[in-house]
């Protein structure tokens, strides 16, 4: 659900970043809307968390503009907004219901109310019997979750998460997934930031692709697939499928392989390629839906629909 | 006001609650108790409380009663007599030529006789010695000199022949130093605490620098103040108690003047340390990194116990007046001659506006250092960064 009529909770106009000779973030721009989850995808090192950081006006642009609520960040907007780094912090040798209690008050919060919220996150993401250890007693995912629960228990209206599921195991990524969701839905504004664009691309309303500090694409998921649907082939079958003419890439997922396809070759030329070949066996061949992590690569290689 | 506020409660909870702090906070006043109840000790217990004996061969104390602690024998064989049966400490024999010059002697078995048998014997003699004066001169000479300084500049006096006069400042200073020092250290770990915990980017999304430093320096202040006002009270309580116990600190007076010094040198020089510390956590990679480079910051502000003899003897000579004027060891400085000189107004009134000018810089140092260099997880800030830092062509808000 995507509210474009409205204004942007955050809008970022030509940013520019270096650090000494390296530029991270290079002419970045993006709007995003109240109500939808915004996904800003690309490999490590894209310039994603620096670009986060410029909307938080942790690091100032060189040049460019950053709206926030629409206007400059100020320290009031800070209590409007919940924040997930990349870099997970929390005291490790605090226990951890009096550190989300301290988290909660620097947002704004009055105590009480922070403990008594806190109470049903943590026993709903199944933290409550672990409140009172140290916060290093606590495992990986069980810190993750934690964090989770920092960025949203003052009820945030801008909602800011570097790569979410890093560090979950399947069934807490659902949860993960459901909470963020249920954010959404309560018409808060989600921008999600992570390298592994398949666990983002169902979530998502709109996206922007980000490589090597410049935007590479932007727009809503649907229309994007849209543009590069018929750009992919399904295959399941036996025999290495990693070299074939008129293909990008090849991967495999749930034991069939992927192969988005360069402009200009229809799933028919590769059908036809690999039928004359005697060293594969080929089971089943569909016309794929280009998934967010084939678009990328079409993207980032100049093989763009149009191209 | 709330979120340095919470910061501030944060860190003071956190610093407290150190084993590090209560055995440091507690250990002191066990370490003063535990001094100032072997000085009791020592005083009250003079040791042998036989009385000293004496042979008078010059005639001297013919006409003189003995006095409390002292017993006369007409001859020497007696006195060696009681002295092998152990009712005297020892004898003095005062020689026939005693008012001539001939010396007298002092006769004991392996022990000489205990201080309080001594000077019992020696007021025995100056006694004898002054009979023909009058009873004002006698005890003008037998109190010795006695000079109260004072300054013609500011009119604060100074008892000449009071040792605690000027052991109080010291300790005093000590006390202080080592307050600020140790709340510095909890300063620096409360900065890197930010950076190894990965916690710095939560706390710059939900207040802003300054307000973290102003909450982190205002609780760890308060950490101090705490510290200073136990040992303060420890302090004088164990010599009110001591006091009471012994003539050795009955004349002892606290150093209220002192004590005002302290409070007007402390907030400024907890500040410049507390910059000095909160820029070096924002450039250093990890804690440990951070303590050997505050080892050599802290030197500068204990110098002056490394120059403690020359200072005491020579308190107004340039050394001490040029330390006395330095911004990180004025107060230090100050505390060591305020026993033995009076320190002029103007010298303590440049020393204080250094520091406080010093104070202002380092704050604003670490304000601008801060920011940048806290996002440098696990790595040091080069001096290129900080230099950028510093003209603000790094930072953000």
């Amino acid at each position: 659900m995507t509210t474009q009529s409205s204004t942007p909770t955050v809008q970022i106009t030509g940013v520019r970043k270096s650090f000494g000779a390296v530029r991270a973030v290079d002419d970045v721009s993006f709007d995003v809307y109240p109500g939808e989850i915004f996904g800003m995808l690309g490999p490590n090192g894209a310039g994603k968390t620096t670009t986060i950081r410029l909307m938080l006006d942790i690091f100032r642009p060189d040049a460019g503009k950053v709206a926030v609520f629409g206007g400059p960040m100020e320290e009031e907007k800070k209590n409007r907004i919940g924040y997930m780094p990349e870099e997970r912090g929390m005291y490790r040798d605090q226990k951890l219901e009096s550190t989300l209690v301290y988290f909660a008050r620097l947002k704004g919060m009055d105590e009480d109310e922070a403990r008594d919220r806190l109470a049903g996150w943590l026993q709903r993401l199944d933290l409550y019997d672990h409140r009172q250890k140290r916060v290093q007693d606590l495992s990986k995912g069980m810190q993750q979750k934690a964090q989770i629960i920092s960025t949203l228990v003052h009820e945030p209206d801008l909602i800011i998460i570097d790569e979410p599921f890093s560090g979950l195991d399947p069934v807490n990524t659902r949860l993960v997934k459901e909470i963020i969701e249920e954010q959404r839905q309560a018409g808060r504004t989600i921008i999600m930031s992570t390298h592994q664009m398949y666990q983002v691309e169902a979530l998502c309303n709109r996206i922007v692709l980000i490589d090597k500090g410049r935007s590479v694409l932007y727009g809503a998921v649907d229309e994007i697939k849209r543009r590069f649907a018929g750009n992919a082939v399904l295959i399941e079958g036996e025999g290495d499928f990693t070299s074939v003419d008129g293909v990008l890439d090849a991967y495999q997922r749930n034991g069939a392989w992927h192969l988005p396809l360069a402009a200009g070759i229809s799933p028919q030329e590769v059908l036809r390629s690999l039928a004359s070949r005697e060293d594969v066996h080929i089971e089943r061949f569909e016309v794929a839906e280009a998934s967010l992590d084939d678009i990328f690569v079409m993207v980032v290689q100049g093989e763009t629909p149009d191209g | 006001m709330v979120k340095p506020w919470e910061v501030a409660k944060h860190e003071y909870l956190k610093a407290v609650r150190r084993r590090s702090f209560v055995l440091a906070t507690l250990g002191f006043p066990l370490l003063f108790a535990a001094i100032i109840g072997f000085s009791v000790l020592v005083a009250t217990d003079g040791g042998d409380s036989q009385p000293v004996g004496y042979v008078d061969e010059s005639g001297l104390l013919a006409a003189s009663q003995p006095a409390a602690g002292t017993q006369a024998f007409a001859d020497e064989t007696s006195a060696r007599a009681a002295l092998d049966a152990g009712t005297v400490q020892g004898y003095y024999v005062l020689p026939p030529g005693y008012l001539s010059g001939e010396a007298p002697r002092l006769v004991y078995l392996t022990e000489a006789p205990s201080d309080d048998a001594r000077r019992a014997f020696n007021r025995l003699v100056r006694s004898a010695l002054l009979a023909d004066q009058s009873p004002e001169v006698r005890q003008r000479l037998e109190a010795g000199l006695s000079v109260t300084m004072q300054s013609a500049e500011d009119g604060r006096e100074l008892a000449s022949d009071d040792f605690l006069s000027f052991l109080i400042p010291l300790f005093a200073g000590m006390f202080y130093v080592f307050a600020v020092l140790s709340s510095a250290g909890y300063l620096l770990q409360a900065m890197t605490t930010e950076k190894e915990n990965r916690t710095v980017e939560v706390m710059a999304t939900s207040l802003s620098p300054m307000q973290l430093i102003t909450g982190k320096a205002a609780g760890l202040f308060a950490v101090a103040m705490t510290q200073l006002a136990i040992w303060g009270a420890a302090a004088v309580l164990a010599l009110t108690i001591a006091a009471a116990a012994t003539d050795l600190f009955r004349g002892v007076q606290i150093p209220w003047s002192l004590m005002g010094v302290v409070l007007i040198y402390f907030v400024p020089s907890f500040a410049l340390v507390a910059g000095i510390m909160i820029a070096l956590g924002g450039v250093v990679a990890d804690l440990q990194q951070g303590q050997q480079i505050a080892g050599i910051v802290n030197l500068f502000f204990i110098m002056p116990f490394f120059l403690f003899a020359i200072i005491l003897a020579r308190p107004d000579s340039p050394l001490a007046i040029a330390l006395t004027l330095f911004p990180t060891t004025a107060f230090l400085t100050v505390a060591m001659r305020w026993g033995v000189t009076t320190v002029p107004a103007w010298q303590m009134a440049v020393g204080l506006i250094g520091l406080v000018i010093c104070a202002v810089v380092a704050i604003w140092v670490a304000a601008r250092v801060f920011r940048i260099g806290m996002l440098s997880y696990g790595q040091r800030l080069s001096w290129q960064t900080v230099r950028r830092a510093l003209r603000g062509r790094e930072l953000a808000g």
